[in-house]
């Protein structure tokens, strides 16, 4: 009369911590995951196929809606994938206002993971927090380059314009009160019981897996690789930047959330050398009107907030369109870890895996 | 005092009934007001304690005054209003969808059964001891006649709190079935082992007051546990308000407990498949829930409507000069401000601690609050066998 019997169930892609559009098939045994797929593609717009049809200039327009909650960390892929293409050299005072506008990004990302990451295991109050916080950032996106989620932040060869007046005074207003915000989130969580509970020895991936599934970011960080790209093959102004990669050994999501607020703190501590060492001079190379390649194929790979992002292009001598584009998207690569994640544990613990491989369906579906 | 006939005891029942929903249907909406304000203000939202409408209505009247007078912090706190006022119709004008595949009957009744079991608790809930008002003498039909702070004056008032308290689970159970639906089942599988779970712990928490006072009327209890306890009598009754209040959170779904419903993990749980003024009957059952909760908690550990919580009020009556003999004396406000008190905590707790894991929340339950339990009921046998 009674059997045991695995329930099928769907976690997405309309629920409310999929993070937009991805869908999940779980076998449950009871509430314990005995089986998870991720199924992408919701989200497909054929972004690397739409750049081959355009300009070299005007593809940058679609590497902010990959991952647009870290659209600046995009902008900066493409460009210097670009520059590399043509080989041109970028002004020393653009690299430094790059390397902030980037680092300031990093944090307006990380706010956003930690808000719903938090958010999805329960804690509401550092969600609101949080994006309290991203709203400056987003301010100083607007008073940049005008537009405060698709930034289009940056051109190959430098930056559209300088600074905006009054943006120094934004900035040194930001990081007199972030570190305090940064406490006030750890005040919250760090020490949390429940917090704790629910993070510790969940969600683990350790380096053998990450590194066998090209995992990076964080992710990888957390399990005690310190591989990052700003240290690994530096780019931008960050090899004159003083600054740590924070490791954890444990693998688990408590130790991915240690690594991610440590990397904020970090991240201040890069804008602040930016501000102090910001060189003079023009922020622009120049350019031709028209951009043809010489060289044949191009990787370049950044740190994005959410591992490495990296931009393939080949040109066709004599086209104005780049022949081939392929972005490796860190989202798309870590996702691949959820179901070694989940499998056998509950549901609520794919709720915080998901949150923290902090995943942007834009940019796993392109 | 005159003695009334059955009918005239009939006609003041029904009275009190209405009195009772009336305090139910104004406290409920105070209270979800309330939580927008104070989690607003805890978390620095921005609509909840600024919005107010523009010139037209009450709120906008409302409005004009608290910007004339910006700084009075009573007038500005009715900002966000138009908010509330916003949510209500919303409940009442959504469509009311039934889904194609439901337990039509079940799925009616559910949310009935949630929303009648939370009021009725409120029969044995005494509001004040001994008479809550006498009808004047030129009321028609029950002129002169005494009205008591209790509906149902009933010797095992306790017995019948939790019982009934517990058909509430039924509603649950039986909406994440009705639904036929995957989300709403776990919610409702999971509501089913968690209300179950803590009724364990919530039942002998609320033992060890009966243990010390010897009595199950919730007005007898009250009024002994207030004034009649020795100096020990504190120290289980302390435990033991801890141990409820945390059995209290789960058995209304709230966080740290709110399994059922967990939005982010089930979606909505058990009411997923709930819109319309279905879903607002569960919303009203957790309101009301909690402000029973809130009653109790009052009632066995804070005194009751007397002024101190935990029989500390018997100890320091001797020392009350008499010009403030007013402290001495039970009063229904005394009652409403430690329920408002409850309420409060209720809504700091959330916007303070995360959820639990599932798992977690069922081994709190079984090997943390239980042992405490008993233990607590021991201590207050050992209370009451030496020190009564």
């Amino acid at each position: 009369m009674f059997k045991n019997e695995e329930m099928e169930i769907n976690l997405g892609p309309q629920h409310p911590s999929t993070h937009g559009v991805l869908r999940v098939k779980l076998r449950l045994d009871g509430e314990t995951i005995t089986h998870c797929r991720p199924v992408i593609g919701y989200l497909h717009r054929g972004v690397e196929k739409i750049c081959e049809n355009q300009t070299f200039f005007q593809g940058q327009v679609w590497t902010d809606r990959m991952d647009y909650c870290s659209a600046v960390a995009n902008n900066l892929g493409w460009a210097e994938a670009n520059e590399k293409l043509f080989g041109i050299t970028v002004p020393r005072r653009a690299q430094y206002i790059r390397t902030m506008l980037n680092e300031f990004n990093r944090l307006a990302s990380h706010l956003i993971w930690l808000a719903t990451h938090a958010l999805d295991i329960g804690a509401m109050t550092v969600f609101l927090y949080a994006f309290r916080e991203r709203e400056d950032i987003l301010d100083m996106n607007e008073a940049f380059c005008g537009s405060r989620l698709t930034t289009t932040a940056f051109r190959i060869g430098g930056l559209r314009e300088d600074l905006p007046p009054g943006f120094e005074k934004m900035v040194t207003k930001f990081l007199a009160k972030f570190p305090a915000c940064i406490e006030e989130y750890e005040n919250l969580l760090s020490e949390n019981r429940i917090w704790k509970k629910r993070t510790i020895g969940v969600a683990k991936l350790s380096a053998e897996d990450a590194i066998a599934m090209g995992v990076t970011g964080p992710v990888l960080r957390a399990a005690g690789v310190p591989y990052d790209i700003r240290k690994a093959f530096p780019y931008a102004a960050y090899a004159e930047m003083d600054f740590e990669i924070p490791t954890r050994t444990e693998a688990d999501t408590y130790a991915r959330y240690l690594v991610r607020m440590a990397e904020m703190r970090q991240s201040a501590r890069i804008i602040q050398q930016c501000m102090d060492g910001m060189p003079e001079g023009p922020v622009m190379a120049k350019l031709p009107k028209i951009l043809k390649a010489e060289v044949n194929e191009v990787y370049h790979a950044t740190e994005a907030p959410k591992g490495e992002i990296g931009y393939y292009l080949v040109g066709e001598k004599g086209s104005g369109n780049p022949y081939r584009f392929h972005v490796r998207a860190p989202g798309f690569i870590n996702l691949q870890s959820l179901p070694k994640m989940a499998e056998g544990g509950l549901i609520a613990d794919i709720v915080a895996a998901i949150g923290t491989l902090d995943i942007v369906l834009g940019e796993i579906d392109r | 005092m005159p003695t009334p006939t059955l009918t005239q005891s009939i006609v003041i029942t029904l009275i009190q009934c209405l009195l009772v929903v009336i305090f139910v249907f104004v406290v409920v909406p105070l209270t979800v007001f309330a939580e927008r304000k104070v989690l607003g203000h805890l978390q620095q939202r921005l609509g909840s304690t600024r919005v107010a409408s523009g010139h037209v209505g009450i709120t906008g009247w409302m409005n004009r005054g608290m910007w004339k007078w910006g700084r009075i912090p009573v007038l500005s706190y009715w900002r966000g209003i138009p908010g509330l006022v916003a949510d209500v119709l919303k409940l009442i004008l959504k469509e009311d969808i039934l889904p194609a595949k439901a337990d039509k009957f079940v799925f009616f009744i559910a949310p009935a059964l949630s929303m009648v079991a939370a009021v009725v608790v409120f029969a044995a809930v005494s509001f004040v001891p001994g008479v809550f008002f006498t009808f004047p003498a030129w009321f028609p039909f029950v002129g002169g006649l005494p009205v008591s702070g209790g509906i149902a004056d009933i010797n095992v008032g306790l017995l019948w709190i939790l019982g009934v308290a517990s058909v509430g689970v039924y509603g649950i159970v039986l909406a994440g079935w009705a639904s036929n639906s995957k989300y709403p089942l776990l919610g409702g599988l999971r509501s089913a082992a968690q209300m179950v779970s803590y009724e364990v712990p919530l039942a002998m928490s609320l033992l060890a007051p009966v243990v010390l006072s010897a009595s199950l009327n919730f007005g007898e209890m009250s009024a002994r546990m207030a004034t009649g306890l020795p100096f020990w009598g504190l120290v289980p009754q302390i435990l033991g308000f801890l141990i409820y209040l945390t059995c209290g959170f789960a058995e209304t779904n709230r966080l740290p407990f709110d399994m059922p419903e967990a939005e982010n993990e089930l979606v909505a749980g058990f009411h997923t498949e709930y819109s319309g003024m279905k879903f607002g009957f569960f919303y009203l059952a957790e309101y009301i829930n909690m402000t029973v909760v809130a009653a109790l908690a009052s009632g066995f550990f804070l005194g009751g409507p007397w002024l101190l919580p935990f029989g500390l009020q018997g100890l320091v009556n001797p020392y009350i000069p008499a010009a403030l003999s007013w402290f001495a004396e039970p009063h229904a406000i005394f009652f409403v401000v430690k329920i408002i008190f409850i309420l409060f905590t209720y809504i700091w707790v959330r916007g303070t601690i995360p959820r639990y894991r599932y798992d977690q929340v069922m081994s709190v339950a079984w090997k943390y609050l239980i042992p405490m339990a008993l233990f607590n009921l021991l201590l207050a046998a050992v209370v009451r066998c030496f020190a009564v």
